[in-house]
């Protein structure tokens, strides 16, 4: 292990996850806060907390040149960026390696060439690995047309800067797209800086199912399993699981293989996740897209097979060698994560903020949770609404979502309104209890909770 | 009380009204504010305030925030205690307390601290220098990009609170002045 201090480049949950990860490896710890997080529980648990920049990601999360000059005054040789904000960034790792530092994650060239969609996606398809039918760059509305009419409708429109959900609509009617080209042409444009676009045929029974990865940078790559993460709104996961339910051996396998390919084809350095959409109907599944960088949703993989994803980052980033080998890595029971945010389903998922003045949230064993927050916290408005992750294990599936169901129910938070209660109404639900998923479901089940609050509400009312 | 609030512009109330929007949509518990010879101290929570006071960052417009009379340093909250190996993003706990009639320079971004323009140059400014708004004090370096700190405002400097080369976080304070 050649690294002795690392920088932890994030806030919330996640930072409180790598300063604990760090801490087990005996490593030194800061964290870079921006002003609205100086008093937040990294800053705490770190050994030292440096103010980079005002509360706006923009200057002070999302500002590499701040991030490396932290770095290099504190005196860390490595960085780490978590999820989101900089995780994925080319050029933050290209910053560190110029200077000298360790970044935590995989290596800029394939921070690169994975967050080009197009070119993951050619990559993929060069590799026999399965993608959607659809197309390269497409430059113009009469070309958008030409690749509709091959594929069919409907269509999904994507950006090829984009990822993660962003960027991309449905299209139903031809008559539709040409519209709709010029203006997600636009909006990719003005959010990632690049307005290129691509076309996919658009699965309406689709579920999302996405394969845990490791690799060593020395040929050496395996991978953890797979995670169903179909339960999303706007495409925004709110629960995880693993394995995938309701999906043949033969095929799991298949689906693994697929993503070992890719990433031992890469000589892939440090965790990653290969994306799949697996379009229920056809029974067959189709790349989507690789997460170079640990995911929210990691958890639920430590927990199934009791490797720590984030410290074999650190071990890997410090020139170890990845220590298992595929046969080491086993699956234990079933494991759900529940994502709880400062959400309010029956708002429409408005996002509030404020003094949480009640916390108290379930524990045992089996529950794990994850969280920067604690009764007196004050969760700033300038960051996403992540409050919590609470990840149960199970001996099947039935047993996982019933512990879980119950420790949500058990889960009281006062000050700021959550969505723990919709998630409880997810687990519940014959649907998702019968391991009928797809992305659609999401919808369907907020549409039926939230007319389930407004009757209890107008029944309270009455009295 | 209704005589002093009576003397209070109407400028000066809608100062005070967005002060305190700004202090219900933050994360902050409390805000204490000098207009005038009026010192007001608005909190939600707790009575007893948990933030020190908000220094006002460079560059500075006319300052309606003023450093309150000498808060003790024993004072300092639970959360920013500093124990032997464990520093906090704070003005560093060795740092002189602000007297009366003071505005603490803030740095604007965090990197290295330099008080002169190249080594074996004068510094900017010492104790006593007098400034006016734009008068560069420091500079500031972040990968190898020199940013000059104003001083933002016209006074004289009191004190010079951070050190040639060192590491200085966005927020903390370079130096101490006393407005003209």
């Amino acid at each position: 292990m050649t690294l002795s201090r690392v920088l932890i480049a994030n806030r919330g949950e996640i930072a409180v996850r790598l300063i604990r990860a760090c801490q087990d490896l005996g490593l030194a710890t800061v964290v870079a806060v921006s002003d609205a997080d100086r008093d937040s529980l990294p800053a705490r648990l770190a050994d030292r907390a440096v103010c980079i920049g005002p509360a706006r990601s923009s200057d002070s999360y999302l500002n590499p040149k701040a991030i490396v000059a932290a770095a290099l005054g504190t005196h860390c040789d490595a960085v780490h960026p978590g999820y989101g904000f900089l995780a994925e960034s080319p050029l933050l790792a290209d910053a560190c390696t110029a200077t000298g530092l360790t970044f935590v994650g995989p290596r800029a060239e394939h921070l690169y060439s994975m967050g080009n969609k197009i070119e993951a996606r050619r990559l993929a398809h060069s590799l026999g690995v399965p993608t959607l039918p659809g197309s390269d760059k497409v430059q113009s509305a009469a070309e958008a047309m030409d690749v509709a009419a091959r594929v069919g409708f409907p269509v999904m429109i994507k950006a090829a800067a984009g990822g993660g959900g962003r960027g991309m609509k449905v299209i139903t009617r031809a008559e539709d797209l040409p519209q709709a080209i010029v203006s997600a042409s636009a909006e990719a444009g003005a959010a990632f800086g690049d307005a290129t676009l691509y076309l996919e045929h658009y699965v309406a029974n689709a579920r999302h199912i996405e394969v845990q990865v490791l690799g060593d940078g020395a040929g050496r790559v395996i991978h953890l399993g797979e995670r169903d993460c179909s339960l999303q709104r706007r495409h925004q996961k709110l629960i995880e699981e693993a394995p995938a339910p309701g999906i043949s051996a033969a095929l799991r396998e298949r689906i693994h293989a697929a993503a070992v390919k890719l990433v031992s084809h890469m000589n892939y350095l440090s965790a990653g996740t290969v994306e799949f959409l697996f379009d229920g109907d056809a029974n067959e599944f189709y790349f989507l897209e690789m997460n170079t960088r640990i995911q929210v949703e990691h958890p639920v993989t430590e927990m199934l097979t009791g490797v720590d994803l984030v410290a074999e980052q650190l071990r890997i980033a410090g020139g170890e060698g990845l220590r298992f080998s595929q046969h080491d890595i086993g699956f234990h029971g079933h494991v759900v994560e529940c994502r709880l945010t400062a959400e309010q389903p029956e708002h429409d998922f408005r996002p509030n903020a404020g003094k949480i003045t009640q916390w108290d949230p379930p524990a045992g064993p089996h529950i794990r949770l994850d969280t920067h927050c604690y009764a007196g916290y004050s969760v700033p408005i300038f960051y996403d609404s992540l409050l919590a992750k609470l990840i149960v294990q199970g001996v099947n599936r039935p047993d996982a979502l019933a512990r879980a169901s119950r420790a949500l129910r058990r889960f009281r938070v006062g000050g700021v309104g959550t969505n723990a209660a919709f998630a409880a109404f997810v687990l519940d639900s014959p649907e998702f209890s019968e391991g009928k998923l797809n992305t659609r479901l999401a919808e369907t089940l907020i549409a039926r909770f939230v007319r389930q609050e407004g009757t209890a509400q107008m029944g309270a009312d009455r009295i | 009380m209704s005589q002093t609030l009576s003397s209070l512009s109407e400028a000066d109330i809608r100062q005070l009204t967005q002060l305190i929007d700004s202090l219900e949509r933050s994360a902050f518990d409390f805000l204490q504010v000098q207009v005038g010879d009026l010192k007001v101290t608005i909190g939600k929570g707790d009575p007893a305030p948990l933030a020190a006071p908000v220094s006002v960052p460079a560059p500075l417009a006319a300052p309606i925030v003023d450093a309150p009379a000498a808060a003790p340093v024993d004072a300092a909250p639970p959360t920013r205690a500093a124990a032997s190996i464990h520093t906090t993003a704070s003005k560093p706990a060795s740092a002189p307390v602000a007297d009366a009639g003071t505005v603490d320079i803030t740095s604007p971004l965090l990197g290295v601290f330099y008080a002169q323009a190249e080594p074996g140059a004068p510094p900017f400014v010492t104790v006593g220098t007098e400034v006016n708004e734009d008068t560069t004090v420091a500079l500031v370096e972040v990968m190898k990009t020199f940013n000059a700190v104003p001083a933002g405002l016209r006074g004289t400097i009191v004190e010079v609170c951070a050190q040639n080369a060192q590491l200085v976080e966005f927020g903390q304070v370079l130096f101490r002045l006393r407005p003209a």
